[in-house]
């Protein structure tokens, strides 16, 4: 075993550290030091007032709203568009926030919000607090579910007419046309010569379809690219949609992400009442705009109305939801709400042009809603909320009528302003944490880590007299570098398991010191001298500690890659937590025993 | 310690080997009883992964469960189980979703009999297809894990002491569950991190006891394998000791203080340090042995340290 010592250079004196090695150590800790601090001081919960124009709401207004409720606020602060009122006691938001929102409602839009509580200074130089998970912070958390079944399907209903178009145009006999699953359809013909004109219009009309035949059917797939990309494609328009729909709802810290292939998950922290939340969130509708068509008519599509009145309208509607880029309640002529809708360029033309012709003729607006039936399959119900009659050519400004009370107008003003849904979402999860709860999460979780942490203290120091405060101030410096780490990575966040993670590895943490501790005994009691026994216990040790925190590792990387929030939570401490007992057993252990102990020559001493 | 060793390697450790043979035999017969009674027992699989509606709810303290249950199951038109939370008080109500949410009564009337003011502390709504999803996604990875562990120790470690770590492993794992099945208690997604975690710790004190092994091994190759893993348990037990204590007292620290939420999780992980140390001193060390682990496996050089 001597031979560890001949691996070394000769003229390296003993258990020194350079300088710079020293001021590595001590600048991580002093930066995760101020990074770990805005956390001990927490967050206060506080109402944010975003004006529509700069400069129209002071602090002072602010103050005397409240003032006059009975609202004491812990202080109000004034920038260009917003106003920021912070609370000392948390109760207080919503009461506030619902004063707030009655007494400027049309100069400001008032958001709940979270301001640190931490003295500016710190703040001023970019330390923030740790993020709370929903388990910690309570709230309310939902899972959406993309159907991107209707999606394909509505691509092969559009694939299937306009191949029935184009046969008909044709004249060619004998041609069926039926759709599959998904993005799929299938046409039958027995003459050879028709598939080969139906194969051509294929690829000219359709290139991103892939056509393969089998004896007298041809098959028309999407391809396999192409669905992917469709797949992203409105999957981000639904997150963007969602994302802008909370934003109407005032929860400014809303955290609202994709999770796995056609997931979306929407966090919404403070928020009491999923209902409110859910009836924004959970309904997702569209407007489509049909010409109507003769009633009877064979080749009309069938709507019901309002009164479940049939209503004959033309297959393909004049414009669908997504060209439209705002829409508006307002109250009209004779009390009536109206919505009014504006529409982007390609559907002002679109507009226009069909109205131009058909002045004096009837247009309906049909009205969509996915839900999610018994079976859990989406389906889409459509009923017509307007007929109205063309009285002039329409721009990309118009408005309609007919959609109920002022209410229900502005509901469907604020479905139509969040964008068209091309795919149905249905809330396939549900949690709502109550607030208290929450608090009490936190509390239980920091006290288990509090006495992990007294206890372990404990047993080092009595353990290992003389080596067991190395090995304790190691920890402390884990932990103070753990929570500053936490706060300092973007995206990460604390969740009630996670602090379960960070309980284990205070008990895990020692391990490190451990095993150089007991290799430092094993070597004094091969008769080394106290330091010579140090520089070859870090040494041996090393590698065991690689090997055994690599595959702890192992599982922290798998548990966060597929792992879902809370989860995650214990697997990011874990993690971390394995990197920072590493990186303070070993490099900051050392210099301190190296300060203290590295010139200790004595024989047999007790460790 | 060398000279003398030379001729007498046993060192006086001799009844470590009785000790370590009687103990693998243990651990097999535990183990074989535990996976019976996890297929006969199976799991009480938590919401995470069956789906249905769990609503935590604070009450009077002077309402029962059974005044709670007559009212839920008739509202609600099958089982409904209720089952008290950490406090007095406190009731954790759990049900088969009704999807359509027109026809879900609400809480509040269904309780309002009891005249007591209901307080909502949480309540988590979860679809059939999100728990099948965990339950492949869960499945999946214990199975990467697992795989990323063995190609590690493989790479690592000759596959005759590869073999004694992963051993140990799946006895832990496998205990684990065995506990779950058998106790009944909610087998949820902080439960199966838990086990996950755990794959990582057991594998710790293996290593541990490994990483001597084969040091010694090169160290001293004329020894008998016994000897060698005797020495090896020896010199690894105080430190084995040292962390698992350290660890399962914050285990216990965690499983008095954090709550209903963290109770599972406490729960496996203790048993699971338990078992992993157990493990690793008994059949972990004691397999390769009987795969017939010799000092020539190591003579050619290591690899370097570094992986």
């Amino acid at each position: 075993m001597t031979s560890i010592i001949s691996n070394k250079p000769l003229n390296k004196s003993l258990n020194q550290y350079s300088l710079w090695k020293y001021w590595v150590l001590i600048v991580t800790l002093v930066i995760l030091f101020f990074s770990a601090l805005p956390s001990w001081y927490g967050e206060d919960a506080a109402v944010q007032l975003i004006t529509k124009k700069p400069n129209t709401l002071s602090s002072e207004q602010v103050y005397q709203v409240l003032n006059n409720a009975g609202i004491k606020s812990k202080r109000i602060e004034q920038q260009q568009q917003n106003v920021l009122v912070v609370f000392a006691q948390a109760e207080q938001q919503n009461l506030a926030k619902n004063i707030l929102s009655k007494s400027f409602s049309d100069t400001a839009q008032v958001t709940l919000a979270l301001y640190p509580a931490a003295p500016n200074w710190l703040l001023d130089m970019g330390f923030a607090p740790i993020k709370l998970g929903l388990d910690l912070r309570g709230g309310v958390q939902f899972l959406l579910d993309v159907d991107l079944g209707l999606v394909f399907q509505n691509q092969a209903v559009m694939v299937s007419d306009s191949v029935k178009q184009f046969v008909r145009e044709e004249h060619i006999n004998g041609v069926r046309v039926r759709q599959g699953i998904g993005a799929e359809v299938h046409i039958e013909t027995s003459q050879q010569a028709h598939k080969g004109q139906i194969r051509q219009f294929l690829s000219q009309q359709y290139p991103l379809w892939q056509v393969s035949g089998q004896q007298d059917t041809l098959s028309v797939v999407l391809s396999d690219d192409e669905q992917l990309k469709l797949t992203n494609l409105t999957v981000q328009q639904n997150l963007q949609i969602m994302r802008s729909r909370i934003e109407e709802l005032g929860i400014t810290e809303a955290l609202v992400q994709r999770q796995g292939e056609n997931r979306i998950r929407i966090e919404l922290p403070g928020v009491q009442d999923p209902a409110t939340a859910k009836n924004v969130i959970g309904a997702t509708a569209s407007l489509a705009f049909y010409p109507v068509a003769e009633t009877g008519s064979v080749n009309a599509l069938v709507l019901k109305d309002e009164l479940n009145k049939p209503v004959y309208v033309s297959r393909r509607p004049v414009l669908s939801g997504e060209h439209i880029v705002d829409a508006r309640a307002a109250v009209g002529d004779f009390g009536m709400s109206k919505v009014n809708i504006s529409l982007d360029a390609t559907g002002g033309k679109l507009m226009s042009e069909f109205s131009r012709d058909n002045i004096g003729k009837p247009m309906a607006t049909a009205y969509s809603e996915y839900s999610r039936n018994d079976k859990g399959q989406a389906q889409q119900v459509t009923k017509i909320i307007s007929v109205a009659t063309i009285q002039s050519q329409l721009g990309s400004k118009f408005e309609i009528t007919g959609a109920g009370s002022h209410q229900e107008a502005q509901q469907l003003a604020l479905l139509l302003r969040a964008g068209s849904m091309t795919a149905p979402v249905t809330i396939v999860e549900e949690r709502t944490i109550g607030p208290s709860l929450g608090a009490e999460n936190i509390a239980n979780g920091f006290a288990a880590l509090a006495l992990g942490m007294a206890v372990t203290l404990l047993f080092m120091a009595c353990w290992y007299r003389r080596l067991g405060w190395v090995a304790n101030v190691a920890l402390v410096a884990n932990m103070v570098m753990l929570f500053g780490l936490l706060a300092l990575i973007p995206g990460a966040v604390l969740t009630l398991p996670g602090i379960a993670g960070l309980v284990l590895t205070v008990g895990m943490a020692v391990d490190t010191n451990v095993l150089i501790f007991e290799r430092i005994k094993d070597k004094l009691a091969e008769g080394r001298s106290f330091a010579s026994a140090i520089d070859v216990g870090f040494d041996s040790a090393f590698s065991t500690i690689i090997d055994a925190n690599f595959t702890t590792m192992i599982t922290a990387v798998v548990l966060f890659s597929i792992g879902n929030g809370p989860i995650q939570g214990f697997a990011l401490t874990l993690g971390l937590g394995l990197l920072t007992s590493m990186f303070t057993g070993i490099f900051a252990s050392r210099a301190i025993i190296n300060l203290v102990y590295g010139r200790d020559t004595r024989r047999a001493i007790k460790v | 310690m060398n000279s003398k060793t030379m001729n007498d390697s046993s060192q006086g450790l001799g009844y470590l080997t009785k000790w370590r043979y009687a103990s693998s035999l243990i651990s097999i017969v535990l183990m074989l009883l535990s996976l019976t009674v996890i297929g006969v027992k199976g799991f009480n699989w938590g919401l995470d992964f069956t789906g249905g509606v769990v609503t935590e709810i604070q009450i009077d303290k002077r309402i029962s469960a059974s005044e709670i249950q007559p009212l839920m199951t008739a509202a609600y038109q099958q089982e409904v189980s209720v089952i008290s939370a950490s406090e007095p008080g406190r009731w954790v109500l759990r049900y088969a979703n009704i999807a359509d949410e027109n026809q879900r009564p609400h809480l509040q009337t269904v309780l309002a009999p009891l005249n007591s003011d209901i307080t909502v502390l949480n309540s988590s709504i979860v679809g059939p297809q999100v728990g099948q999803e965990l339950v492949e996604q869960g499945g999946l990875a214990l199975l990467v894990a697992m795989l990323c562990i063995m190609g590690y120790l493989s790479y690592r470690f000759e596959w005759r002491l590869a073999s004694g770590a992963l051993f140990a492993l799946v006895h832990d794992v496998v205990f684990v569950l065995a506990f779950f099945a058998l106790s009944q208690m909610e087998f949820n997604l902080t439960v199966l991190a838990a086990i996950l975690a755990i794959l990582g710790y057991s594998l710790n004190d293996s290593i541990i006891i490994a990483d001597r092994v084969r040091e010694q091994l090169i160290a001293k190759p004329q020894w008998n394998i016994t000897d060698i893993n005797n020495l090896a348990v020896k010199s690894t037990f105080s430190r084995t000791m040292v962390t698992s204590g350290t660890t399962l007292l914050t285990v216990v620290a965690l499983w008095m203080m954090g709550g209903t939420p963290l109770e599972g999780f406490s729960i496996a992980m203790f048993i699971g340090i338990l078992t992993g140390t157990w493990s690793s001193v008994s059949v972990g060390a004691t397999l390769p042995e009987f795969l017939g682990l010799k000092a020539e496996h190591y003579v050619i050089a290591p690899l370097p340290d570094t992986p």
